[in-house]
């Protein structure tokens, strides 16, 4: 744990500073085909500071945190503010006063679970495997666990320590179907030590019989049909399209820097249906996937509801922003290692449950598809999105048809959610994902099932 | 100690605590880094670090460890931990460390930044692109001097040294025209040196340029299949899943498309792929594989026939096949013998692919995407910016069809790549 007092360096800030300890610990295990293919650890720990001077910042970091270390980091990221600020006059206002001060810890209290009994937990997964399915190809299972642990002060008085694990199981599984390999991977996990999220290897075993039955199915699938199509985006899909489609270009730098949901904040932007709110820690009386209740810049972590009933009503702010727009700080900013200043980024971001039954969402398309199950995805400043989808099924006639081939979906989301029509009236987290902006940080997403008019790639 | 100490004492402790085999490494990494948002040079960044990875394999079975405290206590600590970690593990032939080759040590200038030249470069270029492209906003530049002094060293006598440093130049840009904004683009340029202006660099201004084209684009009210030219800032996407299916992972699970192509035909004739980490003709170099091996230059794809895989020391034993002499990156391809005016005159329907937004194609090869600030051509000639345009085909029929190559290139100082014009793409419109 960073029991380091970070205020007493506070004699040295001669300019609004932040000061942050901080160390991201990682496991990642991956076996393949039975062999270890990595057994691998690290730790990476350090200090930085962040100064703010007339407009320009200066950052420095180093790994050595001794007291001298420490002063040296402070004063050269003074420097760097003051090499900048001296050249480029920008001559802004200060920046918003916060002063947060918390303590979160969620490290497991249980006894911790040597190497040896991970790697036993990873057997037995493969043991099932091979016995229940026979006609896989390949198999791969990766435990991967980060743990970042944070402490911050800043000249504004805020004082924060963090430790917010997460570790998730990846499985994926390859079948081959006229000499041609069919791949399926699911994520499993979440927020938590592995002691807290995977107690017994058991407990996922339907979960691999379904992640099966969804590969057998596509590797006898078709491809779907290209073009305009009525579908149902299951909740992974519902979560990219949250972060990735909406959640990036209502970030408040995204916004500065020419993004399209700059000309419509106070507009309608969706269907009545859809509200989309960035959350801080808690969701619906659930802890998050990513809980951040101070950010790193010291500011409390509150709530970001981007889109209320259909209307865009927000952004995401860091300080720099929120002065900028003159409006609230939201407790965006955030930092991947301690060699990273914070950025703008999305925390736990979702599209909240509205009132259909899946199954009825189902039943209302003659000819559509069911979307369940995303692999990468990219939105652009104009809103116009694209992700891969991994699993699907046709609808015919209200009832689920063949499985689909890989495929991509794209649209313009400003325009695509004002066409959906009905939300199920339940949501699932999607909780291993890392979003890439200059640094990659994890990042929840979340959401129900939509039912609307999305762009199909196939054939 | 110092640094290479610090190694040695890493892998004697490893060795002392019950390694049969080390594979040990520490890179000192500093990084001076200017950042522009939104239009303004806002940060000055400087980042100091030092990383060791610590590998032991005990009867066969391996454990490695990454750390940046460097003090003797966690060392002797962490060396124990690698080895009960190896010692939990399972026991596979295939982990192996690379036999021993004479100690050499490769350094490559510069060492230090020029500073005050490279605030010079970032204002120089921010003046031109606000002068000749004000429609276009510099969403973000990262703008970076990284240096780094790296040891390898192995319990069978492998030995290197590398110093060399670089500068990294990555801008974001959009445009913005009242309510009509652009789709982003971004370009990247790798120097040994800051003698060329950023706005002279590979296409950026060009790329600029189109920025503000693209505020207005058309869509494709149809699907045809048709030509796709594919640029070279565009290349580079293909060209990573292309050569996914030729390393450890792909071939080990024997899901690679191309797993019994060795020596046989898996694109046109005219496709050369060449692996160029230790030539000077890019600058992102790099001198030893992550095995410890020296890295030499190789020509993945002669004449469209693959030549080599892309294994390292455990791909290569688990699959029986032979060792890459790199690990691929550096890429380079080999320019054609048409003038890029050329092939957009002889192209009767297509598009210019400028950037593609896609899925990850599947493992038969099967992909589809979004292609962003793309052009549509017709009769021969560029028509319009077009919008909500995709492209889908099949990469290894693709590599097939090429037919056309440029005899232009563009080296980002990463790799050097022509235009390609491949027959036989799907591009569907709304």
């Amino acid at each position: 744990m960073i029991n380091i007092d970070l205020k007493k360096f506070e004699e040295y800030f001669t300019e609004y500073t932040e000061l942050r300890m901080q160390e991201n610990r990682n496991i990642r295990l991956t076996m393949v085909n039975g062999d270890m293919m990595g057994n691998n650890r690290s730790s990476n720990s350090g200090i930085s500071a962040r100064v703010y001077k007339d407009g320009s910042w200066g950052f420095a970091s180093n790994a050595d945190t001794s007291d001298d270390a420490i002063i040296k980091v402070i004063r050269s990221a003074t420097e760097n503010a003051n090499f900048l600020s001296t050249r480029e006059n920008l001559e802004k206002a200060e920046l918003p006063k916060t002063n947060a001060i918390d303590s979160k810890d969620f490290s497991t209290a249980k006894p911790r679970k040597s190497q040896k009994e991970m790697i036993d937990f990873l057997n037995i997964m493969d043991t099932h495997i091979i016995k229940e399915f026979p006609k896989l190809s390949s198999r791969t299972i990766v435990i991967s666990n980060l743990d970042m642990e944070k402490k911050l002060f800043t000249s504004d008085g805020a004082e924060s320590y963090s430790m917010t694990p997460r570790t998730i199981l990846y499985v994926v599984m390859t079948v081959m179907n006229d000499d041609q390999p069919f791949e399926l991977y699911e994520v499993y996990g979440g927020l938590g030590q592995f002691e807290d999220t995977f107690d017994k290897p058991e407990v996922l075993f339907p979960k691999l019989k379904e992640q099966y039955e969804h590969l057998i199915n596509k590797s006898e699938g078709v491809y779907a049909e290209a073009g305009m199509h009525d579908c149902i985006m299951d909740a992974d899909l519902a979560g990219i399209l949250a972060h990735e489609a909406i959640g990036h270009t209502t970030e408040g730098d995204i916004v500065k820097g020419g993004s399209v949901a700059g000309d419509y904040l106070g507009a309608k932007v969706a269907s009545d249906l859809v509200t989309l709110v960035d959350f801080a820690h808690t969701a619906l009386d659930e802890q998050c996937p990513v809980p951040v209740y101070v950010d790193d810049e010291g500011t409390k972590a509150e709530d970001a509801i981007i889109i209320e009933d259909g209307v865009l009503k927000k952004f995401m702010h860091n300080k720099e922003t929120a002065l900028h727009f003159d409006h609230e700080v939201t407790g965006n900013a955030r930092a991947y290692g301690f060699y990273d200043e914070p950025l703008v980024r999305m925390r736990n971001t979702a599209i909240l449950p509205g009132k259909s039954k899946l199954e009825d969402m189902i039943a209302s398309i003659d000819n559509g598809y069911y979307l369940m199950k995303s692999s990468n995805g990219e939105a652009d400043s104009t809103s116009e999105f694209m992700f891969g989808v991994v699993m699907g099924y046709e609808i015919k006639n209200g009832k689920l048809g063949k499985a689909i081939k890989d495929t991509t979906i794209s649209g313009v989301a400003f325009d695509m959610l004002k066409t959906i029509t009905m939300i199920s009236d339940d949501m699932a987290w999607s909780c291993g994902g890392m979003c890439g902006k200059k640094q990659g940080i994890p990042v929840g997403m979340g959401g129900p099932a939509i039912k609307c008019k999305v762009n199909i790639g196939g054939k | 100690m110092k640094n290479k100490e610090i190694l040695l004492y890493a892998q004697e402790t490893l060795l002392k605590a019950g390694a049969q085999k080390t594979k040990c490494s520490l890179t000192k990494k500093e990084k001076n880094e200017l950042n522009v948002a939104s239009g303004e040079i806002s940060l000055f960044r400087t980042t100091f670090d030092t990383n060791m990875s610590l590998t032991a394999i005990v009867d066969d079975k391996k454990g490695t460890i990454s750390l940046n405290k460097l003090d003797k206590e966690n060392i002797d600590a962490t060396a124990k931990q690698i080895i009960d970690m190896a010692i939990s593990s399972k026991s596979d032939e295939a982990n192996d460390i690379a036999e021993m080759q004479p100690a050499k040590e490769f350094h490559k200038e510069p060492i230090k930044p020029d500073l005050d030249k490279m605030y010079d470069r970032l204002v120089e270029f921010m003046d031109f692109a606000k002068k000749e492209h004000p429609k276009t906003i510099i969403e973000e530049i990262n703008f970076d001097f990284t240096s780094t002094e790296s040891y390898f060293v192995n319990s069978n006598g492998v030995d290197y040294k590398t110093t060399k440093g670089i500068y990294s130049f990555v801008v974001m840009f959009t445009s913005k025209d009242g309510k009509k904004t652009s789709s982003f683009n971004y370009a990247a340029h790798v120097s040994k040196s800051l003698d060329t202006p950023f706005s002279k660099c590979g296409n950026i201004d060009k790329l600029l340029g189109e920025s503000s084209e693209q505020l207005d684009t058309k869509h494709i009210h149809e699907k045809f299949v048709g030509d796709v030219i594919i640029t070279p800032e565009c290349l580079d996407s293909f060209v990573g899943s292309l050569t996914n299916y030729l390393y450890d992972y792909s071939l080990i699970t024997n899901t690679s498309v191309f797993k019994d192509k060795l020596g046989k035909q898996i694109a046109s004739t005219s496709f050369n792929l060449h692996s160029k980490p230790v030539s000077s003709d890019i600058a992102a170099s790099y001198y030893i594989t992550g095995d410890g091996y020296e890295a030499q230059d190789s020509t993945v794809i002669e004449d469209g026939i693959l030549n080599t895989f892309l294994l390292g020391l455990y791909g290569a034993k688990k699959t029986g096949k032979d060792r890459a002499v790199n690990q691929g990156g550096c890429w380079e391809i080999a320019s054609g013998d048409t003038a890029l005016e050329e092939i957009i005159k002889s192209t009767k329907k297509g598009i210019v692919l400028k950037r593609f937004s896609g899925g990850n194609p599947s493992d038969n090869g099967d992909f589809s995407g979004v292609a962003k600030n793309s052009y549509y051509v017709e009769d021969g000639e560029i028509q319009f910016p077009i919008t909500e345009t995709m492209v889908s085909g099949n990469l290894v029929e693709m590599m097939m069809n090429i037919k056309q190559i440029s005899e232009e290139r563009i080296n980002s100082g990463y790799h050097n790549y022509p235009w390609i014009k491949f027959d036989g793409l799907t591009v569907s419109g709304k």
